[in-house]
């Protein structure tokens, strides 16, 4: 009776444990730090079906044939009750090694799978990944093990689907469901970071308002939902022409906005005309037919332009954008005060 | 000759209702035992998987209605009047084959082993009911 109330005790800080976690990894560390005093194995996994993910928390003396077969193992199970096969290839494996046994009783080279408990992270008739207990011993579980895996499988599946309903809450508050990129409600949080961070760390920090050139016309023209597609486009080489620190989002109908940390003045010109010439030189499949658009821009950077504060900046890169369009559109233009220096385009 | 086909029909009636009943005990208790060591919401899962394989060729099957709460085989009854004894046998046979399958795919024999005592002796009452010579 003792031992039953002690394991009750150890399954209850379990559970605690990973109900309290925030990431994944955590999670998986939360319980396999704990599994130890509840069952004897060589390893247990975790699969996540979402982002393909592949934990192990294994015995140190684990060979790598035995963490391949459990690997294998519970792919194929996870295949038999998702009905969809799991290319091995694409699964991203992280293994954490830990001293699970005594040294007398290290696993060997030739250790093989010899038994396991494999559950499936399932609610409401949905199936997140799997989780499992692995030996190399015989028959190395038994009912009460199984009872007591479940109850920690339940906790898991339910602070997964926690963290899947909180990650999808998040993107809905953070990005553009038509383009995908950042929203105009997390440029603004991220632009008070960042000019905060520059203003008082005295680090370059520049803004690129960008306007897609006549867009009304392709509106009016081949209609929204072709309207839409080129947003999508536009937004796509937006984002694949920054570097990774850089935030871009859609700051509203055809407009977007560039949030370039730590680059001087000069780098972001480059970057934006490389951005007008990139999308200039793109045709455009819209409906049937193949059109060219361009792209206004206008810059503002900080110390270049001796702002105070991030609304200045803002006002800076809207008053250069409107100078691009006034000045003919298809060009990049720094803000200079009254008037603009522009780059007319080849 | 009128009369003997009525008798034969009450009779059909009679043993489908009891093989009913008889699967929808062994059910109840399969739910109770399984749910107790994996938990309610993987067993449902395990079930729905189940009826969905196995109700491909038992379409009545997919009557069964499974939750968390268990399982009800209360819509089945209307749809079971038109399906033969053995059809009814067979499918739940196949269905508990298909379990045990799934149990020994997670567990290998951990579940199997607790349920097997149980299950065996139903099925062996059901096979004598639908063919009592």
């Amino acid at each position: 009776m003792r031992l039953v109330f002690k394991n009750l005790n150890i399954l209850r800080s379990i559970i605690n444990a990973i109900s309290t976690s925030v990431e994944m990894k955590e999670i998986v560390e939360s319980a396999g730090n704990n599994l130890p005093n509840l069952f004897d194995f060589s390893s247990f996994g975790v699969f996540w079906k979402e982002d393909l993910l592949f934990f192990l928390y294994e015995e140190e003396s684990c060979p790598p044939a035995f963490t391949q077969e459990v690997v294998n193992n519970m792919l194929k199970v996870f295949s038999t009750l998702g009905g969809e096969s799991v290319d091995a290839d694409r699964v991203v494996l992280q293994t954490e090694k830990r001293k699970l046994r005594p040294r007398q009783m290290t696993m060997d080279s030739t250790a093989a799978l010899k038994s396991y408990l494999t559950l499936p992270l399932a609610l409401e008739g949905e199936i997140l990944g799997c989780i499992s207990l692995n030996s190399d011993q015989p028959n190395a579980f038994d009912a009460q093990d199984l009872q007591f895996f479940s109850v920690i499988g339940y906790q898991m599946a339910a602070t997964l689907r926690h963290f899947q309903r909180f990650s999808s809450v998040k993107n809905m508050a953070i990005y553009d469901t038509l383009t995908g990129l950042h929203n105009r409600r997390y440029f603004e949080e991220r632009l008070e970071v960042e000019a905060q961070k520059s203003l008082h760390s005295n680090t370059p920090l520049s803004l690129v308002m960008v306007d897609i050139d006549f867009f009304k016309k392709v509106n009016d023209t081949f209609g929204h939902t072709e309207g839409d597609q080129v947003l999508c486009k536009v937004s796509s080489l937006l984002k694949t022409s920054v570097r990774k620190k850089d935030i871009v989002a859609r700051y509203g109908g055809e407009e977007f906005i560039l949030i370039l940390p730590e680059a001087r003045l000069d780098e972001t010109f480059v970057m934006a005309e490389r951005i007008r010439r990139l999308v200039e030189e793109t045709l455009f499949e819209v409906g049937k037919a193949q059109v060219n658009l361009t792209l206004s821009l206008g810059i503002s950077n900080f110390p270049s332009h001796r702002v105070k504060s991030k609304e200045e900046l803002m006002e800076m890169a809207d008053q250069a954008l409107y100078d691009a369009k006034r000045g003919g559109r298809n060009r990049v233009c720094i803000f200079t005060g009254k008037s603009t220096r522009k780059t007319v385009p080849a | 000759m009128a009369r003997v086909v009525k008798e034969d029909k009450r009779e059909k009636r009679w043993s489908s209702d009891l093989v009913l009943d008889l699967y929808s005990n062994l059910l109840a208790e399969i739910w109770e035992l399984v749910s107790a060591l994996i938990g309610e919401a993987i067993l449902a899962f395990l079930v729905t998987l189940a009826v969905r394989k196995v109700g491909e060729k038992y379409p009545f099957l997919n009557s069964l209605s499974v939750s968390e709460e268990g399982i009800s085989l209360d819509e089945m009854r209307e749809e079971c009047r038109i399906v033969s004894p053995v059809d009814i046998h067979r499918g739940f046979q196949s269905l508990i084959n298909q379990l045990s399958h799934l149990f020994s795919v997670l567990a290998e024999g951990v579940i199997n082993k607790e349920l097997f005592p149980k299950v065996f002796p139903k099925v062996k009452e059901a096979e004598r009911i639908i063919s009592p010579k």
